[in-house]
């Protein structure tokens, strides 16, 4: 195996596929990032048995062939090289890397002992990588994070034609972002359930290649879910199991009053407030009379109140939130301004949305539901 | 691998560390047979499993899911091969001839590298609750490759009481597609909130001939040999595979069962006791010398540490990572060997029960008899009893982690009065 290849081509792709890779492999060879060249193109593969990357670059073979080597070692070596091209040679024990001047020789592992990667599966269609990686990210504040309820560290994906809903939730909040994108057919329809950390991850990754495929499968290849943009190629486990039964009944339906607010004043105030607050004690919010005060704390000693101008359109109303749970939706917005809607009574939940003025009315597809809790009088 | 009370053979022992499971060849290569079901020796009940597999099986295309259920605890004495059988149940039920032998899913099952089979093995004295953390989101899975998603948990009954409220609840309500298996000697060494949500494969110790013909056929090791390794090892397959195939087992056996005729005085007594920790400390250095020096190299390799230009970073915090575990693989080892050491001498004072007794059955150490016969004449079942009672004893101490010498000393007192 013999090819050349840009310097910072390489540094992007094995980058790309070394971050998956273990520290410390269950199997040795899972510590192996695979090479493998052929007609002017490297595809440089990573695989974990839950998660596989593969990424497909231009370069000038002059002999093809396969080769197995330490994915974070050569990483590292990667990241360290000049701005010139650099040569892979390899012969049956060991792979040399030359740029300018540096020098690297590699020993390579036993790559007949290396998994088959998974097959993508087949596309579902395509959607904006941006799109895509701020709505995961929006959704994601939301996932669990206790590795002992696996369902609720998911984020769950519904395709309905031309709709994604994207959706994750901990019991305490929900967050659910629509989008649309190009479906391979407008009547497709499929759901899955993809562990967070790597869909975050991966959309991140993809978001600047432009449009990102989406490929959950049909009825015979819908074990995986894959994602593909830019000569990138990622495929992920999925979560089995029961996820929040009907979700979109969880958003209530009767809104009572409505409170538009600037969203960084309210941001600094919460964590101003929530200085004081014990853990797991509420920040509590009254809205009326055009403005918003906030409290936290018990006891003389340490309590906290600030108010913040607001515009309330309803019944005043009084609630309580975890100022962490509180500050996650608000900070996922990306807007200036947000929409805060609430039923009659202090029990039911909030719901959090984006507007780009105090007059607007929330139009990103973006919602966010914190539960409340409950106030001792 | 059935803890310290399971004298099973060093092969099986010795080929993984904590959850890594490392294959070497002779491992990857040994299902030569035409069947997983081969390597269940003895085992009546393997053919309701068999049709637990074709109900499995017809359940994916849609059929009623017949006898298959999500939690399965296999049972049964030291050496019965329940993590054996439970492997065998989860290749068959991931193979699509019902467990072939020679496919891609049978092999990858046997090697530790299918991505739907996830296992539990523990060194340690119990199952820690991370272990635990680790699995459950595995549990949750959706099979990769279309069939069941399998967590096998050998030594269930390591599992504390926070270890087993932890997997309660996967275990309780798992997906569709998930299957765990745990293994257990007994049902009531399982927490009864999960016990009851399995359904308990009951293994038996398999018979001597079973075994002897398991050894001939499977393993190709003469009848002569077969037949006498069964017999010794008392239906324990792991045990006997080592006696028919390893020397050194065979003579360090031979040395174990001359204790009893050497008790005569205090320094003989402590002379036996040190033997056996010291012979026990020989077996581990035999068996996980070579075998951690591998696991190291291996690793070391395969992070980059034989290249040039360029250090490898966190190879030495994963190497360390890697000795914890091969030293509590080690401590494992050295107290499994004194175990079946006490195993055999207890067969000989079993033996030795049957003649004072004048029970006609064949004997265990039936090639001794003489000696036995003279040990039988020289004391009473009382005594005997006594001596075997002390062995048990110091068996369950050393399973609850005593130190081997003191524990053995006094041991050896109690055999030398009787
Ligand atoms: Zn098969």
């Amino acid at each position: 195996m013999k090819f050349r290849l840009e310097r910072d081509v390489l540094a992007d792709a094995v980058a790309w596929t070394a971050r998956t890779l273990p520290s410390r492999p269950t199997v040795p060879v899972l510590a192996g990032l695979r090479l493998d060249a052929s007609d002017g193109t490297v595809t440089f593969s990573s695989f974990d048995y839950e998660v596989s990357g593969r990424v497909s670059v231009e370069g000038e073979v002059a002999d093809p062939g396969t080769a197995l080597i330490s994915g974070k070692l050569l990483a590292d070596i990667a990241r360290s090289l000049p701005a010139k091209p650099v040569e892979f040679s390899a012969d049956s024990s060991k792979v040399v890397i030359t740029c300018g001047s540096a020098r690297f020789t590699l020993v390579t592992l036993p790559v007949e002992e290396y998994p088959e990667l998974p097959q993508l599966p087949s596309a579902s269609g395509t959607v904006d990588g941006t799109t895509f990686a701020e709505a995961v990210g929006q959704v994601a504040v939301a996932a669990g994070r206790d590795d002992m309820l696996p369902t609720l560290t998911g984020i769950r994906i519904e395709i309905d034609g031309e709709t994604v809903t994207l959706g994750a939730t901990d019991r305490y909040r929900l967050a659910v972002r629509e989008i649309t994108w190009n479906p391979v057919r407008p009547d497709l329809t499929g759901v899955a359930l993809v562990p967070a950390r790597t869909l975050v991850d991966a959309a991140k990754t993809l978001a600047s290649a432009g449009d990102v495929t989406l490929a959950l499968g049909g009825e015979s290849d819908d074990s995986l879910i894959g994602l593909a943009g830019g000569g990138r190629h990622t495929t992920s486990r999925l979560i089995d199991g029961e996820w929040v039964p009907n979700y979109r009944r969880l958003f209530p339906t009767e809104i009572a009053t409505v409170a538009r607010i600037e969203i960084d004043s309210l941001v600094d105030s919460v964590k101003r407030v929530a200085l004081v607050a014990e853990r797991n004690t509420p920040v509590r919010l009254a809205f009326g009379d055009g403005q918003l005060v906030l409290e936290a704390g018990s006891g003389e000693d340490a309590q906290a109140s600030e108010a913040l101008p607001a515009q309330v359109d309803g019944p005043g109303i009084a609630t309580g939130f975890n100022p962490s749970y509180l500050l996650d939706g608000l900070q996922a917005l990306g807007t200036p301004f947000v929409h805060m809607s609430f039923t009659d009574t202090p029990m039911k939940p909030v719901v959090i949305q984006g507007i780009d003025s105090l007059e607007g009315e929330p139009s990103s597809g973006y919602r966010y539901l914190a539960m409340p809790i409950r106030l001792s009088s | 691998m059935n803890g310290a009370s399971d004298a099973a053979g060093m092969a099986d022992m010795v080929g993984t560390a904590g959850m890594t499971s490392t294959t070497s060849a002779s491992n990857a290569n040994r299902g030569n047979g035409t069947s997983v079901w081969d390597a269940v020796v003895g085992q009546p009940i393997v053919p309701a499993l068999q049709q637990t597999v074709a109900d499995a099986s017809a359940s994916l295309d849609g059929a009623p899911s017949g006898s298959m259920t999500h939690a399965w605890l296999f049972t049964g004495p030291p050496g019965s091969g329940r993590s054996v059988a439970a492997k065998a149940f989860a290749a068959a039920l991931q193979c699509d001839s019902g467990g072939c032998g020679t496919c891609a899913e049978c092999t990858d099952v046997r090697n530790g590298t299918h991505p739907d089979v996830a296992a539990l093995v523990t060194e340690g004295l119990s199952i820690k609750i991370s272990q635990v953390r680790e699995l459950v989101p595995k549990a949750a899975l959706r099979p990769a490759r279309g069939r069941w998603q399998i967590v096998i948990v050998e030594d269930a009954d390591r599992l504390g009481e926070d270890a087993a409220d932890a997997l309660l609840l996967s275990v309780e309500e798992p997906p569709d597609r998930t299957v765990w298996m745990l293994c257990a000697p007994t049902a009531e060494d399982i927490a009864p909130t999960i016990r009851s949500r399995c359904r308990v494969v009951q293994l038996r110790t398999p018979p001597s001939d079973a075994v002897a013909t398991y050894l001939s056929t499977t393993e190709g090791i003469d009848k002569r040999t077969a037949t006498f390794a069964a017999r010794a090892a008392q239906g324990h397959i792991g045990r006997a595979r080592a006696l028919a195939t390893d020397e050194n087992a065979r003579s360090r056996r031979e040395e174990v069962l001359k204790l009893p005729f050497a008790l005569d005085d205090l320094r003989q007594c402590l002379d036996a006791a040190a033997s056996l920790v010291d012979a026990a400390k020989a077996d581990a250095e035999r068996h996980c010398d070579a075998l951690d020096a591998r696991e190291v190299d291996e690793l070391k390799r395969a992070l980059g540490a034989e290249s040039t230009g360029r250090k490898p970073r966190n190879m030495d915090a994963a190497v360390k990572e890697l000795e914890r575990e091969q030293k509590l693989r080690r401590t494992r080892v050295q107290r499994d060997s004194i175990d079946r050491a006490l195993i055999d001498v207890l067969a000989l004072y079993r033996d030795v029960l049957m003649l004072q007794l004048g029970v006609r059955t064949e004997l265990i150490n039936d090639e001794m008899r003489a000696s036995l016969d003279r040990l039988a004449r020289n004391s009473r079942a009382e005594s005997t009893l006594r001596r075997m009672e002390a062995i048990g004893q110091a068996r369950e101490a050393l399973m609850a982690n005593a130190a081997p010498l003191l524990t053995l000393e006094s041991m050896a007192l109690t055999l030398r009065e009787g």
